[in-house]
């Protein structure tokens, strides 16, 4: 027998709210109903519940409950290759940035339902983040803008055309003088055409582009270094060491999939002779990165320079060839930690080659100039990191914008051309709206109603990129196709499109594109542009990585007088991109806005980040709202306190407090762009004020922050090694059963729990399961997501959130980890429906709603459901979800559009939850049974096993002992989640294991 | 010296032999037997109390809020209540398992009290047993609207259908179902058989054309012969037989909804014995809270003798001790199993967010009861009229406190959350009182509320010894 180790010495707690034994939340317990009494949804107002008590009295109510009758109509003349029914598969583009993912998107009918990656672009290999999932949404989105609008009035494309023509005119003849064209960044070979046309037609006119999430400082940081721009890549499945300075590298990063894939798959543990790699993070917000660290530390944002110099200064002790001290005098000295640092520069000089250092897009270009130094030094330089050329990308900067604007004031421009951009909001520290008013004619291309298009003449209506054609490159310079997958839904253009029109090209944005990729097909063009869009990248047309060198003596002069700002006591405020909305190009996309925070697990809102004892100092409660003056704007926003932040530092997440007429963004957080200044990402001479005012965050976690009793406390500490189990690496190879030795072991008998009656067998034929790696998962929301865009998963409204009806069918719970609740761990655990061969919801639905089939799938039949919610109940899980309400009910036609076809839209009164994928599962039996073969493993994907980056979620047949979930099911580390109750379950977890270095404790 | 006797059969003869070695009066007064058919009768045929318009106008108008809180339950769906993810069943099951537990007096004053001899049920079995059928009427409505598709409902039911589907026997809300219906069936037929006698009474009492044909068809031709009573008292014995084990058995059924489930804190063996114990103490409080008011309001203090709630406390003392136990053997066998979630849900039952209601329902239940040892409380009805009235609340308190404690933490701490009724919730456990209400104020005003045939059964003069023993 191998010695048990204690593993339950770990201290665990759930949220800060147990550790904060604030009066606030004593007090809030002690009321008999927290939350008010006598709320009503927000949707019946008073006419409508009078009208409804009429209705009721007379008993009128009680009829007309069921769904409406639809019509369906066939097809008059049916379309090629379209089988109504079967869905088709096309492979095409969506650029993010300067980057793009390849995707393969499922149409039905001609109509887009479902965005995968697409295993043959190098930025995706078949994966994709919750954002590219949710981009379907926007496609559908019922508040786009769907015609052209003059002034707010509508209007048509035809009136603009001859609108523009005097303009052009004009400006063919001053050679566009006083003409400027603001667009975000873009790499795609056929716009940078058009780009380049543009500056031939209009010489003289300005063409600004900017992002506001950008790299500048990553490109600006190599230049110092290198003497160019150079767009890195980083190659985490060569690296054993890694160190993120502020770098959300899985989540917010750039190329944040590609970079998922490669650290997972160097995380990945199959038995205890495996390596694995060491992650410390140095951040001052808990971060989706953060949370997979063996170490993580937390310090200020504007310590980071300090902390890389240092660090610097202990390789070089160790004989690493970097430059100088006295050259980093500037950066400032880090005094604390120094255990972390000598161990941290130790391990990244002992993995020379094979370590990296990645530094994050809000710090200086000074950092990451001296980060590449580094890395070279370590030899990391195209090995662990590859850098690519960015001739072909038209890169932000937004110091042309800072200066255009200055020049719109001066009045120094006539007209000005607005491409997809949205600078009246991420620009508003420039005051761009005034700007505007300067500019006798302002054009504005985009999607929404939003801040820019209210301020402009003529506001004209963008395509999405599934009803666009086009082209992109990502960052190793792989060429796709952007191909449409759906003819506009409304009266829109794409970009392309739009410039093509001011330039007054005569060729469809398609041939224009064709004709682009002729340029470097030159031989054999047709079928290669064939190939290329049925693949949805060219091969061969990722460039080559380019051999950087360091060049250290601008390297030294420009590090020289670089000077780090840092003060200790001063509250730093850092603004990052949200993991929901992003920059606010997702702001107006229900799936992403309902999804919850993976660290905070807030939605509907964004909040103020801070740490507990910050908090204390400032005297800010929980969820108080706070307000925050630069001295000049103020914005207020609920404090949210994390576990883990850094003290004297808050952080904010753009992306919200939006105008754009859009039904859900507008209604959601607040702005807090305001108190930025346009170039940088933080602040720290804000003044922060609490309010007192306490209100209800929609958490999807820790409702009503009711844990924080020492009882609550304890229960959980007491749990959740048993629920979220895990080991170090270390512990792990010397007790390479620790997985097994929890609850159930103590009274299994023969490998096996006792039971009291012989059970089913499920032994032939295909027994579904699922094993989910808790070693690599980071908590991303991608598989949320995808399962929301697969099932028809209704979005459910703020309100219904704090109610605690969020319908997500799998979530990823977060629990804190660790007894210093500056410096949690954090353990996250997918939960979907485990499929239990003994579902204790199957024996408890009175009308066999709920049962099992001979694939051991626990099916839920939506038509026999009449909702007593007693499988919910009994579910130990609580995966189980109910529509309290016709969640679907009000749902505009055009996103109907987004529901996948293979899947019922449940109504309310029922429920539902995980079914495995099983309109997947059916269809895959179904083709293989036409073919008369087997399935072989891998046939059937779940959809949230199919997006995830990390390959943490992996599905199939357990009754095939060489299937991949079979194979991880034998891994030692393999247990069930509540595995004591002994239902079954076919959902199975791997331990977690963490690597931290020996020589450190914490 | 010879009176007439009416002969008896064995059994009956035997039934009431107990009343000649019973020395305590159970009807004071000195009533005769016409004494008792004016007085209970008059009741039913004099005219409409104003007192009592007043009440039947409240009780519709609360039953008003009923109907108009359900038609908006089921316009718009369960979520108008305060239920969440954890908390799938809220007040509509805790309401039901109040209602239910209400309806328990009824049967065993009338069934289980009928074949112990315990002749003082007399005078407060009528009312018990109507008390349980409108308890049962409210129960019933509760999980036939908490379910999220009300016009499916129908689904619990074997009926034979297009799908050949049966519902699910495995499942205790079907057992439900089934014993809470036959427990109502049962329930009605025996207050209904019970209810003949009487009704042939009023019937030859009656005055007016339409009071004789009615009363006429409802007392099914009885005439009160000899062989009308014999065949009377035996079908009444066998309905009591049978009324007998359903006491037992439907809040046992009804136990099962919680105690077959693997939920912490519902998966206990003891809720069968200590929810019927609970039901019949609640059953008891409600049958007092009601009596009091009634007896004073219609002058029937020589019926409803304090000797009766003398009786009754007793029972509800108890009654309140074995929850008492059963509260604390919860907690010794949650500890005493080891068991990590069984052991938090009972202590965070006690000292979590739920703790007021918890403590609400330890003081009602445990302390309350407590008053019952003196008999000078025993018999001082205001004492016994507001402690009754916390007794109901500490059971309503019982059956939340299962109901949402459990659910709001269970395994997972990451699904924890916490349930608060909305304002639908509240309204419609208000309404259900209004529906109680107006049935019972129905009730009062046109049945007899204490049964006169069986009364008369317990006056001395109905005993054959009763003019030997006093010599005349």
């Amino acid at each position: 027998m191998i010695e048990i180790k204690n593993k339950k010495g770990k201290q665990y707690w759930k949220s800060l709210n147990e550790l904060a034994d604030t009066p606030q939340f004593n007090t809030f317990l002690q009321e008999e109903f927290p939350g008010g009494t006598d709320e009503l949804p927000s949707a019946i107002s008073r006419k409508k519940f009078l009208s409804l008590m009429g209705a009721s009295m007379a008993l009128a109510g009680l009829a007309g409950c069921r769904r409406p009758v639809e019509k369906i109509l066939p097809y008059v003349a049916a379309p090629e290759n379209i089988i109504p029914g079967i869905p088709n598969y096309y492979a095409t583009s969506i650029p993010f940035g300067v980057n793009a993912l390849g995707v393969v998107v499922e149409s039905h009918e001609g109509r887009p339902t479902k965005i995968e990656g697409n295993e043959k672009h190098s930025s995706s290999l078949g994966k994709a983040d919750a954002f590219t999932q949710a981009s379907i949404l926007n496609l559908y989105d019922p508040d786009r803008a769907q015609i052209p609008a003059l002034n707010g009035n509508e209007s048509t494309w035809d009136a603009f055309s001859e609108d523009w023509a005097k303009l052009k005119e004009q400006y063919s003849q001053n050679k566009g003088k006083g003409l400027i064209v603001i667009s975000n960044s873009f790499n795609s070979p056929s716009l940078l055409r058009t780009k380049k046309l543009f500056s031939k037609t209009f010489p003289k006119a300005q063409w600004i582009v900017y992002d506001a999430v950008n790299d500048e400082n990553i490109y600006n940081g190599l230049h110092i270094a290198t003497g160019k721009k150079y767009q890195p890549v980083y190659h985490f499945d060569k690296a054993d060491v890694v160190l993120s300075l502020d770098a959300d590298f899985m989540q917010l990063e750039s190329n944040s999939v590609s970079n998922t894939i490669g650290f997972s798959s160097k995380r990945r543990v199959d038995n205890e002779n495996d390596s694995m790699n060491r992650l410390y993070a140095v951040e001052s917000s808990l971060s989706v990165t953060g949370s997979m660290a063996d170490h993580r530390l937390r310090i200020q944002n504007s310590q980071i320079p300090s902390f890389i110099a240092t660090l610097a200064n202990e390789l070089r002790k160790l004989g690493n060839n970097i430059i100088s001290s006295s050259n980093l005098k500037g950066f400032g000295h880090y005094k604390e930690n120094k255990q972390f640092l000598k161990v941290l520069a130790k391990d990244l000089t002992k993995a020379k080659g094979k370590s990296l250092i990645v530094a994050g897009r809000n710090q200086s270009a000074e950092i990451h100039a001296l980060v590449f130094a580094i890395n070279e030094s370590l030899k990391n330089n195209n090995k662990t990191v590859s850098y690519y050329s960015t001739d072909e990308m038209v890169l932000s900067n937004k110091n042309n914008l800072f200066h255009a604007v200055s020049k719109m004031k001066n009045n120094e421009y006539s007209t000005c051309v607005i491409l997809g951009a949205n600078p009246v909001y991420d620009a508003v520290n420039l005051d761009f709206k005034n700007a505007l008013t300067k500019v006798k004619h302002t054009i504005f291309l985009g999607s929404h109603a939003d801040e820019t298009a209210q301020a402009v003449n003529w506001h004209l209506p963008e395509s999405h990129v599934l009803e666009s054609w086009g082209d992109t490159r990502s960052f190793d310079g792989t060429y796709s196709i952007i191909q449409p997958l759906i003819a506009p839904l409304f009266d829109t253009k794409s970009m392309g499109e739009f410039v093509s029109i001011l330039l007054g090209n005569d060729d469809t944005y398609h041939d224009f594109t064709k004709k682009t990729f002729k340029t470097f097909n030159a031989s054999n063009s047709g079928s290669k542009w064939r190939k290329a869009l049925h693949d949805g990248v060219l091969s061969g047309s990722s460039y080559k990585s380019k051999k950087t060198k360091l060049k250290a003596s601008r390297l030294a002069q420009n590090l020289k007088t670089y000077s780090a700002n840092f003060d200790e006591e001063a509250i730093e405020i850092t603004l990052l991109p949200s993991n929901s909305t992003f920059d606010g190009s997702y702001s107006n996309n229900g799936w992403m806005m309902e999804s919850s925070d993976p660290i905070t697990k807030v939605t509907w809102e964004n909040v103020a980040q801070i740490s507990l004892s910050t908090a204390k100092k400032l005297g800010i409660a929980n969820e108080e709202i706070i307000t925050i003056n630069n001295g000049i704007n103020s914005i207020s926003i609920p404090a949210w306190i994390m576990p883990g932040h850094a003290d004297n530092s808050i952080t904010l997440t753009m992306g919200y407090g939006r105008n754009m007429n859009g039904r859900i963004a507008d209604s959601a957080g607040a702005n807090i762009l305001p108190i930025f200044s346009f170039s940088a990402t933080s602040i720290s001479n804000a003044s922060i004020t609490g309010t007192g005012t306490i209100v209800n965050i929609a958490s999807t976690q820790d409702h009503h922050g009711m844990d924080l009793e020492r009882l609550a406390k304890d229960a959980i500490q007491e749990r959740l090694p048993d629920i979220v189990r895990e080991s170090s690496l270390d512990d792990y190879q010397s007790n390479p059963d620790f997985a097994k030795q929890y609850a159930e072991k103590t009274i299994e008998k023969d490998g096996k729990l006792p039971s009291m009656w012989e059970r089913h067998k499920y032994d032939t034929g295909y027994q579904w399961g699922m094993a989910i790696d808790l070693n690599v998962c980071n908590g991303c929301n991608a598989c949320s997501i995808a399962c929301q865009s697969e099932n028809n998963i209704p979005v459910v409204g703020k309100e219904e959130v704090e109610k605690g009806r969020e319908m997500s069918w799998i979530r990823i719970d977060r629990y804190f980890k660790g007894d210093d609740i500056d410096n949690p761990e954090i353990a996250l655990q997918p939960v979907g429906c485990q499929h239990c061969e003994m579902a204790p919801c199957e024996a408890v639905c009175p009308v066999a709603a709920t049962t099992h089939d001979d694939e051991g799938l626990n099916t839920m039949v939506y038509n026999r459901c009449i909702g007593t919610r007693y499988c919910a109940n009994n579910c130990p899980y609580k995966v189980r979800r109910f529509n309290f309400h016709n969640y679907t009910k009000d749902m505009p036609e055009v996103v109907q559009m987004a529901q996948n076809p293979d899947v019922t839209v449940r109504f309310r009164g029922v429920m539902e939850k995980c079914t495995y994928c099983v309109q997947r599962i059916k269809k895959a039996e179904i083709t293989a049974k036409n073919d008369n073969v087997e399935l072989n493993d891998g046939d059937v994907i779940a959809a949230c096993q199919q997006t995830c980056p990390s390959e943490a979620i992996v599905f199939g047949n357990i009754n095939d002992p060489n299937s991949k979930v079979s194979k991880l099911k034998e891994q030692n580390k393999n247990y069930l989640l509540l595995g004591e109750l002994n239902l079954g379950t076919r959902t199975s977890y791997l331990a977690k294991l963490r690597n931290p270095h020996p020589e450190l404790n914490s | 010296m010879k009176k007439n006797i009416p002969q008896r059969s064995p059994e009956e003869a035997l039934a009431v032999s107990a009343p000649a070695v019973e020395t305590e009066v159970l009807i004071t007064g000195g009533q005769s037997f016409k004494t008792v058919t004016d007085k209970i009768s008059s009741i039913v045929e004099g005219k409409t109390p104003q007192a009592w318009y007043l009440g039947f106008g409240l009780a519709v108008s609360v039953l008003m809020i009923l109907l108009g809180s359900v038609g908006f339950l089921i316009w718009e769906g369960t979520g108008i209540w305060g239920l969440n993810n954890p908390v799938g069943w809220g007040w509509a099951i805790v309401n039901f398992v109040f209602w239910v537990g209400i309806g328990h007096a009824g049967t065993l004053i009338s069934a289980v009290l009928f074949l112990f001899r315990q002749q003082w049920r007399t005078s407060i079995n009528r009312f018990a047993e109507a008390m349980t059928i409108f308890a049962v009427i409210c129960a019933l409505l509760f999980p036939g609207i908490h379910v999220g598709r009300i016009w499916m409902a129908y689904y619990m039911f074997p009926l034979p259908n297009q799908m050949a589907m049966w519902p699910n026997f495995r499942s205790p809300l079907l057992w439900d179902v089934f014993a809470v219906s036959i427990y109502f069936t049962v329930s009605l037929l025996f207050w209904y058989v019970g209810l003949i006698p009487d009704l042939a009474t009023l019937r030859d009492r009656a005055k007016t054309r339409t009071r004789k044909i009615v009363l006429g068809l409802f007392s099914l031709g009885w005439r009160g012969s000899n062989r009308h009573w014999q065949h009377y008292e035996l079908a009444y014995l066998m309905l009591a037989g049978l009324a007998t084990p359903l006491v037992l058995s439907v809040h046992s059924v009804v136990s099962t909804d919680f105690a077959t489930s693997l939920v912490p804190g519902w998966h206990t063996t003891i809720f069968p014995p200590y929810f019927v114990a609970g039901a019949v103490f609640s059953g008891f409080a409600m049958v007092t809270t009601l009596a009091i008011p009634a007896r004073k309001f219609f002058g029937l203090k020589d019926f409803i003798t304090n000797n009766h709630f003398d009786k009754m406390a007793k029972i509800m003392l108890v009654t309140g001790s074995m929850v008492g136990y059963a509260y604390s053997m919860e907690f010794f066998i949650a500890w005493y199993s080891g068991n990590i979630y069984e052991a938090f849900a009972f202590v965070n039952r006690a000292f979590g967010p739920y703790a007021w209601a918890y403590w609400t329902m330890i003081s009602c239940n445990v302390i309350v009861p407590q008053l019952f040892w003196s008999q000078k409380l025993r018999t001082n009805t205001k004492v016994l009229f507001v402690a009754s009235i916390f007794i109901n609340i500490g059971m309503w308190f019982e059956r939340f406190v299962i109901t949402a404690t459990s659910l709001s933490r269970d395994f997972l701490p990451a699904n924890w959350d916490y349930f608060s009724p909305t304002f639908w919730d509240i309204i419609t456990f208000i309404g259900s009182f209004g529906l109680f209400f107006t049935f019972f104020l129905l009730f009062l005003r046109f049945l007899p509320m204490i049964s006169i045939a069986e009364v008369k059964g317990v006056l001395p003069q109905a005993d054959p010894h009763n003019y030997h023993s006093e010599g005349k």
